[in-house]
């Protein structure tokens, strides 16, 4: 398939990849390129397979076939956090945060900061310094948020996403993998997230998005990659397409499919 | 704004505030309350409580019950007695105690995410099975007898002029706090409680922060079993068991101050301190000992019904 930009290596590279539970074949032979700094958008309509695809890059199970690589090398996750240590984040639909816990808390969740007291190897959380980095990472993303103290399930849904991709920046994730991250929102929140994932590819972050949603393919993509009973079968620069035209391409796949 | 503050500081120290209004009105009405013999009391009773009841805490941090804590601590209690009696020296009978504690918290911390039963039933099944075998070592009396003071003067004796139980229940309850709030395990611990599928995901270990939940609550029962048998001079099989509905009393209505709705360390204890002053109160005032029971199990209801509203939904789940 040609690319825009033949030149670079991709950061992650999938070949052959195939996902079977039992019988079932989810995923087959799924080659896919992603490339620095792009924002790539993963559609297909409901038992596409897409959501099988991401669980294998995200970390959260195993493909049945082919090989992934990263940065050129090897590589199979044991789990997300081990995704995570990579690089490769993931913000799940339903988010994955503590509602009751603190902004602060769950960005720095399971990656607490410590601090040595008294003796060298007493180490106790460093809570000022959370604090602060989670500012850090929600002031980069525009969230408007300052006080970290606040429980998350006091936060709008747009912030909530800030918090998340704030984890993810916090392990200053190559890849952020975005899970329908509109589908729970209004409209004013919608915008919100589009300009977060905006801000992520301005700092030259690479970002998968899973949408639904043809007008955030539209408004944020680089590259659509259209999946239809497991496999892809579109793969392209956005160039001129419009939402109905990406919309037509997934139900020609369906036609295709059944 | 002003208005939400207020509602906030209602939410946060409402009942710490009654709590404290009983206190003072226990101080001023209640015959022989405010002497320094009864205060005393008070406090060295409510170390066995908040002892256990931190325990019950720890364990609730992770977001399971424990209702074995009360049989484990008699089962401690009178292991220890036996081997106090037997003349063997008092540290090697408060190791066997303590090692009873780690025995029956990690079968409950195994149970519960080996076996995947949920803690209400693995805990039940513990707490029936040391009041078996604390029946069995005893065969049903009481150790009783004239024991060293070098034991006995764990919970009787003084250090720097504050009775040693009430330097117990401080320890306990710093060791409680500095874990929970300062830890990186205390904050993975909190995390598994609230959320445990978003711990995981982040990369927690999260059975392993039940399992020392778990075996924490059954430590904090050994702790108190050895302290009241000390203090009683006497190990019977049945010791703690009374001890149970109280210390949920106090995680409950703890978890109506400071950090409302979340099991929290000062809450567990300053309940602990309220429901013991209640108690001695009331009979001080001549209330029936059986006032007691009913306003224990009010305190319960009443306690989670609060933290409900103040989160406009079930406190929590079990």
């Amino acid at each position: 398939m040609p690319r825009d930009n033949p030149g670079t290596t991709p950061l992650l590279s999938l070949r052959g990849i195939g996902k079977s539970y039992g019988p079932v074949v989810a995923v087959r032979d799924v080659d896919l390129d992603i490339f620095p700094g792009e924002v790539v958008a993963l559609c297909g309509d409901n038992g596409a397979g897409k959501s099988s695809l991401i669980k294998v890059i995200s970390g959260a199970e195993d493909a049945t076939a082919g090989t992934m690589h990263l940065r050129g090398e090897p590589v199979s996750f044991a789990s997300p956090h081990d995704a995570l240590e990579r690089g490769v984040a993931t913000i799940y639909q339903d988010l994955a945060l503590a509602p009751r816990l603190s902004i602060a808390q769950n960005v720095f969740m399971g990656s607490e900061l410590t601090k040595p007291v008294l003796l060298p190897f007493l180490r106790i959380l460093d809570k000022k310094k959370m604090i602060a980095e989670s500012q850090r990472y929600l002031a980069q993303l525009s969230a408007a948020v300052t006080d970290m103290t606040r429980p998350v399930e006091r936060l709008s849904g747009g912030q909530r996403q800030a918090v998340a991709i704030s984890r993810a920046l916090r392990w200053n994730a190559e890849i952020i993998i975005m899970d329908e991250p509109t589908a729970a929102l209004g409209v004013k929140e919608s915008a919100l997230v589009l300009d977060l994932i905006r801000k992520l590819k301005a700092d030259g972050r690479t970002v998968i998005l899973i949408s639904h949603n043809m007008r955030d393919v539209v408004a944020l993509a680089d590259r659509v990659v259209i999946m239809g009973a497991g496999r892809k079968y579109v793969d392209q620069p956005l160039g001129s397409l419009q939402a109905d035209d990406i919309a037509h391409m997934i139900m020609a796949g369906n036609a295709r499919a059944a | 704004m002003e208005a939400s503050r207020l509602r906030d500081l209602i939410g946060h120290y409402g009942t710490a505030f009654a709590g404290l209004l009983l206190i003072g009105f226990f101080l001023l009405f209640a015959p022989n309350f405010a002497s320094t013999m009864n205060i005393i009391n008070v406090l060295k009773d409510t170390s066995f409580l908040a002892i256990l009841a931190l325990g019950f805490t720890l364990a609730f941090v992770v977001a399971e019950l424990d209702l074995s804590v009360a049989e484990i601590a008699s089962l401690a209690a009178v292991v220890c007695g036996w081997l106090v009696q037997q003349q063997y020296p008092p540290a090697a009978a408060v190791a066997a105690a303590l090692a009873v504690g780690v025995a029956l918290g990690s079968l409950n911390g195994f149970g519960v995410t080996v076996l995947r039963i949920p803690s209400l039933i693995m805990t039940l099944g513990t707490a029936a099975i040391a009041k078996g075998l604390a029946f069995m070592i005893t065969q049903g009396v009481a150790f009783v007898g004239r024991w060293p003071t070098g034991f006995t003067g764990l919970a009787r004796g003084y250090s720097f002029g504050i009775p040693n139980l009430v330097l117990w229940m401080a320890g306990a309850t710093l060791f409680a706090y500095g874990l929970v709030k300062w830890t990186k395990t205390g904050a993975h611990m909190t995390a598994t409680g609230e959320a445990d599928e978003a711990a995981r995901l982040a990369g927690i270990a999260t059975a392993r922060m039940k399992r020392i939940g778990l075996l924490l609550a059954g430590v904090m029962s050994a702790i108190m079993a050895v302290l009241l048998a000390a203090n009683l001079s006497s190990a019977a099989p049945n010791m703690a068991g009374d001890y149970l509905l109280y210390a949920i009393a106090a995680v409950l209505l703890g978890m109506t101050m400071f950090d409302p709705g979340k099991p929290n360390i000062p809450g567990t204890v300053f309940a602990a301190l309220v429901l013991k002053v209640l108690g001695n109160g009331l009979v001080l005032l001549g209330a029936p000992y059986y006032v007691q029971d009913i306003v224990l199990g009010a305190i319960i209801i009443g306690s989670v019904a609060f933290s409900a509203s103040a989160m406009k939904k079930a406190a929590f789940k079990v």
